[in-house]
């Protein structure tokens, strides 16, 4: 029987707030409250599965977002329902012995992989170094022996904003590095920082099911990711009506009106953000009067910025100019009428000279 | 003396491409531009229902589907068309290719009188054509990678090609200028040609006939 009165468990992790985690992970996850015993069982299993969890080049913000939530329940729960050998942020072993812990798992233990942060490449990887030995070294030592890889947030995913142009360290997300995952399953959390309840939800799955949910092609699990924000959007029906913010602060900002001409994201985004929310009050971006900037996507600091246009800007090459899809449009298109018009008055100016001797 | 004769040179079906191409690329052009930028506001909230946005998205989806049909008429004309009408005709592979389009390059920049006499497109024309058809099969990919990307194979061929969906909608934009630009190519030079050789170019495409010396 489950220990839904939480004797095993963290003491402070009380029945309802146990129950609570569970029921939101399992609305994220769109399961019908009939399964809601079976997730509360799977979680409240004495075989909690090992968990390590390497930080790489990142701000620690995932890992905030996670634990120092409002979700003091969530965040107990989820350490609660994984054992947490190795995390940097949070372990109590330091040095030496942190180590040791980090290698009696990988080699004794089956457990999963969560990464936090991208992984640099270039010269040899020496961008990012912990306890001697580079990121990609560390990466290639852990991840394959894990039984699957979660990557938490945009960076870990796919680079985030250490990837972004010009990519000083060559930076770039765990999937990037298939030499050195081997054939170890991957999934992508992203987000900047990524929702809880989204970890949440692909841990108690993969408790619950002994598989990892249904991914999109970007590797990021379906129940998370597979909408755009645009279409679960509350402000959509002033998109469709055509009432739009045109400037911050200005009447239809105050009205609440959509936020596309301010450069919402919303319509390039896949993300649960307007469902589940953030921080236990209900509040997403959007509903806060900010555009949606994209942070789910790959590349999301080179294609979503400027955050307030609709179209990121184009680098030209040689010319070393940076101009929005419209400006380069319109010259070409002006050079075109140039040449035109020259064209037909050399066309002129030789029948008038020469007389017409075309067929 | 000379004596025109008429000679059959466009199928109904191509001729029907084009102007199914052609229209729909001018409401394409001008609901992709609305898109990008809604300037019509529905200010009155709580008013009857009038989902500008929306219908213009209509239209431009509605648009989409008549370009698409256009294009895959255009691919089985490429292939099963008359002899004008196939790509061989306007690829510069065969001698008699190449020769029209050394000859039209000299003629178009005014160094030779000679026009190359030839019932299809001259070669230079045909180029732009089939950049043309490329990047209309590339409007069609990022386009039904936008309208349906949940879908599995828009979603995998969106991804691996054009990467994420704020990708697929810069290049579209982008590849969208490459048709006003060949618009205005293509009418000034048809306009060019109808006025130095009367053979009735314009009105081809209408009629599908065009009229060569008799010899
Ligand atoms: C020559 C043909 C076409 C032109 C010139 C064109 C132009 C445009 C432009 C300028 C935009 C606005 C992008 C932006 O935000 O800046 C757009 C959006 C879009 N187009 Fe096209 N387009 C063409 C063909 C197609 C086709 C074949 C499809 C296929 C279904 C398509 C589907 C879409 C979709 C789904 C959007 C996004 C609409 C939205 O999210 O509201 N387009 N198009
Ligand atoms: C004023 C309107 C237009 C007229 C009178 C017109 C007329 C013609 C004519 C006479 C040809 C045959 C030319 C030749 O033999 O080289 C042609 C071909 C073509 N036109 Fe237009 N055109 C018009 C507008 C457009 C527009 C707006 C587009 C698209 C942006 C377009 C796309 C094409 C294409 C793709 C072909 C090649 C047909 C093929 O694949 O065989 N036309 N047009
Ligand atoms: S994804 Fe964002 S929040 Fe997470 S580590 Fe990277 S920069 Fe920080
Ligand atoms: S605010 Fe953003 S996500 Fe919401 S309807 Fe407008 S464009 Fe779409």
């Amino acid at each position: 029987m489950a220990d839904t009165v939480n004797k095993t468990l963290d003491p402070q992790l009380n029945r309802r707030g146990f129950l609570k985690g569970c029921t939101m992970a399992a609305a994220a996850l769109g399961l019908s409250d009939t399964m809601i015993p079976k997730l509360v069982e799977a979680a409240a299993t004495a075989e909690r599965p090992r968990v390590i969890w390497l930080h790489f080049q990142e701000c620690t913000g995932c890992t905030e977002s996670l634990l120092r939530g409002s979700h003091p329940d969530l965040a107990r729960l989820i350490l609660d329902i994984i054992s947490l050998d190795y995390h940097e942020t949070v372990m109590a072993a330091a040095g030496h012995q942190a180590e040791q812990n980090l290698l009696e798992t990988v080699e004794n233990h089956p457990f999963i992989l969560v990464v936090e942060g991208a992984i640099p490449r270039k010269d040899g990887g020496i961008y990012c170094k912990i306890a001697g030995k580079t990121a990609m070294e560390i990466l290639g030592e852990v991840a394959p022996k894990a039984s699957a890889i979660i990557s938490i947030g945009t960076c870990a995913s796919f680079g985030g904003v250490q990837a972004a142009a010009p990519n000083p360290t060559g930076a770039a997300g765990v999937q990037d590095y298939p030499e050195l995952v081997g054939s170890t399953p991957i999934i992508n959390i992203p987000g900047c920082p990524p929702n809880p309840i989204s970890f949440l939800g692909t841990i108690l799955h993969y408790l619950t099911f002994k598989r990892l949910p249904a991914l999109d092609s970007m590797n990021r699990p379906l129940f998370a990711y597979g909408r755009k924000i645009h279409d679960q959007c509350e402000r959509r029906a002033h998109f469709n009506e055509g009432r739009f913010v045109e400037q911050y602060g200005d009447e239809a900002h105050k009205l609440g009106y959509c936020l596309f001409k301010v450069g919402c994201k919303g319509p390039e985004t896949f993300a649960n953000c307007p469902a589940v929310r953030f921080n236990d009050v209900g509040v997403w971006p959007v509903s806060v009067g900010h555009g949606c900037t994209g942070c789910t996507e790959p590349n999301f600091w080179d294609t979503m910025t400027p955050f307030y246009e609709r179209l990121p800007n184009v680098k030209i090459p040689f010319a070393g100019s940076v101009q929005s899809a419209d400006q380069i449009g319109k010259k070409i298109l002006g050079v075109t009428a140039a040449a035109v018009g020259v064209h037909a008055v050399v066309g002129v100016g030789k029948r008038l000279i020469k007389g017409n001797k075309d067929d | 003396m000379v004596t025109y004769e008429k000679q059959r040179c466009w199928s109904i079906l191509l001729r029907l491409f084009h102007w199914m191409f052609a229209l729909s690329i001018v409401v394409l052009a001008t609901t992709g531009f609305y898109i990008n930028n809604p300037w019509a506001g529905n200010m009155i909230e709580g008013s009857r229902a009038w989902p500008i946005t929306s219908y213009v998205r209509y239209i431009h989806f509605i648009a989409a589907y008549t370009f698409s049909s256009a294009v895959a008429i255009r691919l089985f004309l490429y292939i099963f068309g008359n002899k004008q009408e196939r790509v061989l005709d306007i690829l510069p592979v065969t001698g008699r290719n190449l020769k029209n389009l050394f000859s039209t390059l000299l003629h178009y920049s005014y160094i030779s009188d000679k026009h190359d006499e030839r019932l299809g497109h001259n070669l230079l024309a045909g180029a732009t054509y089939l950049i043309t058809f490329f990047a209309a099969l590339f409007m069609i990919l990022s386009g039904f990678y936008m309208l349906f990307p949940e879908v599995a194979f828009w979603q995998k061929w969106g991804v691996i090609l054009l990467g994420s969906q704020q990708q697929a909608r810069l290049y579209h934009h982008l590849v969208m200028w490459w048709f006003i630009i060949f618009s205005v190519i293509h009418v000034y030079f048809l306009t060019w040609n109808d006025i130095r050789h009367p053979e009735g170019l314009i009105s081809s495409m209408f009629t599908g006939v065009k009229f060569k010396q008799k010899v």
